[in-house]
């Protein structure tokens, strides 16, 4: 919040724009992309850092791409709702769901050299509703591609909760319609997700078509960062605030004698992994003009 | 006083209940010193918690004068401005 | 410029735009509101602060993230007589649902031999400058004024987005109002000084193709939009006895007042948040290049550089022309 205070100014401060913090989806992250290789696709929207990290992308850029740094995985350019990481195979769009079609396309090139890389596109459940996402289900299962869906249900968007804009409740039934696979994990607990999602994973790699796969998250914080939130109740952001997966994990492995010095040594590990925002790189405060114009387009690559 | 009485615009009749936040923020004026305004009308908004909220004058009057400028940051208890009036 | 001095009443950009709405929907029965976050959020942008309370959700309608099917729906809504207003919460998702945009809503009258009308708005949260990035930063100007159809408005202050909004929704044909987020007057995006002014409690219409004066000046023209109207008296503030024209509507574009100015200055700057190249600021100077290269000494034009919006601030600030840029070109028209 430093530089944005005491009036919330979201233009102001070391991260601008509107931010999409993650709290409380960590489940659907890990327990999907714990599945996935490097070679696999996986494409997010807005809400994208559990994601990216869950994929492996590199933290120490991505915290330089966030804080707009040259040094960041899009050169500063692409910003936290946009990072790439070709190395991992991630990549992300804020437009809604226009993640799914690239995925489907990450599975055709797989289905069409015969490999078995799996492609994942994550959307919100407010984005059950768009055309990109359903023509992408059928495009999917009517080739058959290695692709697996996965609807992050936090049960807003925005401000308009799931019930108000989106039938069925259960947005796995949108499955039925295209003869696909549809299931829905009820709890947001990252060993049920692992579960499913070794099941849909399996599936895909195995040739054996597509999966549409909704977790239960909670959106544990405001949609963006300056967001006030005034259409939710406290009690809805309260309940959403106690039903913490990690939480739910530790518990779970405190049951198979896991102490908290070793939980307390798991969670160390995550902020030590990333150097931090002063020092992923040096600030843009040089004339950026040149390398503002570059890159539009590819460098060309004569074919050999 | 010519039957003329002075009000002040006091930002704790318009605090918002549940708010934890001590910063506040002047955000816009929508009238200005010498504005004839009616009580209710809307004079300006401040910034809590991200949030805008409005401020309806007490009565009726004339502005004079506007004590907390916008981009102004105040606590609980300021005058916003006074108002005159018969 | 044309607002009258001795207003009492100040007003956002916003607070304006909600005020006509809710005035036009008291009359008409038949006008509902449509947009993701509009009734309990009172849109992102406080496009539509308070009118839930007012209307209740079935006129101002939340609706599902489908903008297909939602302008759509505006569109024949609007081909069956009501008065619908569909918001496309930012211009850059215009792209899921262009079609029932440009294909249906601006086409339908003309393929139907004016059989059908589409009285409807079609509104949108325009602009850059707080680093939201290339997928939220655009202002698209010129792609909706190029295809034919449909009137395009875009208001820089609070008397012009009453006047506009009056005579948007009155229009029998579809308009597309674009505001920019930099000028509605939100506590989180604080506004430059300019967009707020004086707005008349009354109606009022401001007529699509006028363009607007706001400064008078005898040495250089400077034919500007939206958030770049402020820039540009900013950069006329410079001592060079600038006239700044604020176009106010891009269809229909008001041709004379710009030529009226360039034979008085003979010098003309064309200035634009959109890309450079065949866009707004490439089609006002052809216009003026076919009607009055005589009167025409110098010309300049100043826009974002033909790449997407970049996130990081010293690269946006770069790109986003500024009041340095405006001044810069101005000097220009002198050499
Ligand atoms: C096509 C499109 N329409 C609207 C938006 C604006 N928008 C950004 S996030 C959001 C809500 C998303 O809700 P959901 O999909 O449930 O994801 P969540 O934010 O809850 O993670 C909206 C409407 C957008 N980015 N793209
Ligand atoms: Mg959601």
């Amino acid at each position: 919040m430093e530089g944005k205070t005491p009036g919330f100014d979201i233009g102001a401060g070391q991260i601008p724009g509107e931010l999409h913090l993650a709290a409380g989806q960590e489940a659907a992250a890990v327990g999907v992309c714990h599945h996935l290789r490097d070679y696999d696709t996986v494409t997010a929207p807005h809400r994208l850092h559990h994601i990216a990290i869950a994929k492996g992308v590199d933290l120490n850029r991505m915290t330089a791409e966030i804080f707009g740094r040259e040094t960041g995985l899009c050169s500063g350019k692409g910003g936290h709702m946009h990072i790439f990481d070709m190395d991992v195979g991630f990549a992300a769009s804020e437009i809604m769901t226009e993640g799914c079609p690239p995925a489907v396309g990450a599975a055709l090139t797989a289905k069409k050299r015969n490999e078995d890389n799996v492609a994942v596109a994550y959307i919100g459940e407010g984005a059950l509703d768009q055309g990109a996402f359903l023509e992408s289900l059928n495009f999917a299962s009517v080739h058959d591609l290695p692709v697996v869906f996965v609807v992050e249900d936090n049960d807003w968007a925005i401000s308009m909760p799931k019930d108000r804009i989106t039938a069925p409740r259960d947005g796995s039934k949108r499955a039925d319609g295209f003869d696909m696979t549809g299931d829905r994990v009820d709890h947001d607990d990252v060993v049920a997700v692992y579960e499913a999602a070794g099941e849909a994973v399996g599936r895909a790699r195995d040739g054996n078509g597509p999966t549409l796969l909704e977790v239960q998250v909670h959106r544990r914080m405001c949609h963006f960062m300056g967001d006030p939130q005034t259409y939710r109740s406290k009690g809805d952001q309260t309940a959403h605030r106690k039903r913490d997966s990690i939480e739910r994990l530790a518990e779970d492995l405190r049951a198979f004698d896991i102490g908290d010095e070793e939980l307390e040594a798991l969670r160390d590990r995550g902020p030590r992994s990333c150097q931090g925002g002063d020092r992923v790189g040096p600030k843009n405060n040089r004339s950026p003009s040149r390398r503002l114009l570059t890159r539009t387009c590819s460098p060309t690559h004569p074919r050999e | 006083m010519n039957g003329t009485d002075r009000v002040s615009i006091d930002t704790a009749d318009v605090w918002p209940e549940d708010a934890e936040d001590d910063e506040r923020l002047v955000v816009n004026w929508f009238v200005s010193k010498g504005s004839q305004v009616e009580a209710g009308n809307s004079i300006c908004e401040f910034q809590v918690e991200r949030v805008d909220v409005d401020v309806p004058s007490p009565v009726a009057g004339t502005i004079d004068p506007i004590v907390l400028e916008e981009n102004a940051a105040f606590e609980r208890g300021d005058t916003l401005a006074y108002i005159s009036h018969e | 410029m044309a607002v009258p001095a001795d207003l009492d009443r100040t007003m956002t950009m916003s607070g304006a735009m909600v005020e006509v709405i809710a005035t036009e929907m008291r009359a008409d029965e038949e006008m509902f509101y449509m947009g993701e976050d509009v009734a309990d959020c009172d849109g992102i942008f406080d496009s539509t602060e308070g009118l839930r309370e007012e209307f209740g959700r079935d006129r101002i309608m939340d609706v599902p993230i489908s903008e297909t099917a939602y302008i759509g729906a505006a569109v024949s809504a609007a081909q069956e007589g009501m008065r619908p207003i569909a918001e496309l919460m930012f211009v850059d998702f215009f792209g899921v649902s262009m079609d029932q945009i440009y294909n249906q809503m601006a086409k339908n009258t003309y393929m139907s031999g004016a059989s059908v009308s589409v009285p409807m708005v079609l509104t949108a949260a325009v602009g850059g400058t707080y680093n939201d990035a290339a997928q939220h930063s655009q202002a698209l100007y010129g792609t909706f004024a190029h295809l034919p159809g449909m009137k395009v408005v875009v208001p820089s202050t609070a008397y012009d987005a009453k006047g506009l909004m009056h005579n948007a929704i009155r229009d029998d044909d579809p308009v597309v109002y674009l505001f920019h987020k930099r000028l509605m007057g939100i506590g989180w995006l604080p506004a430059p000084d300019g967009p707020k002014t004086g707005v008349p409690e009354e109606s009022y219409t401001i007529p699509f193709g006028s363009a607007d004066v706001k400064r008078e000046g005898a040495d250089v023209t400077v034919v500007t939009l939206g958030l770049h109207v402020h820039r540009a008296l900013e950069a006329a503030e410079d001592g060079v006895d600038v006239e700044v024209i604020d176009l106010r509507s891009l269809v229909p574009f008001d041709e004379e007042t710009v030529l009226e100015s360039v034979r008085k200055t003979g010098k003309l700057v064309v200035v634009d948040e959109d890309y450079r190249s065949f866009g707004v600021t490439g089609e006002v100077i052809s216009r003026i290049v076919e009607n009055g290269l005589g009167d025409l000494d110098s010309v300049e034009r100043v826009a974002v550089p033909d790449v997407p919006i970049p996130y990081s601030r010293p690269m946006e600030n770069e790109i986003v022309p500024d009041s340095d840029d405006i001044i810069d070109s101005i000097h220009n028209t002198n050499s």
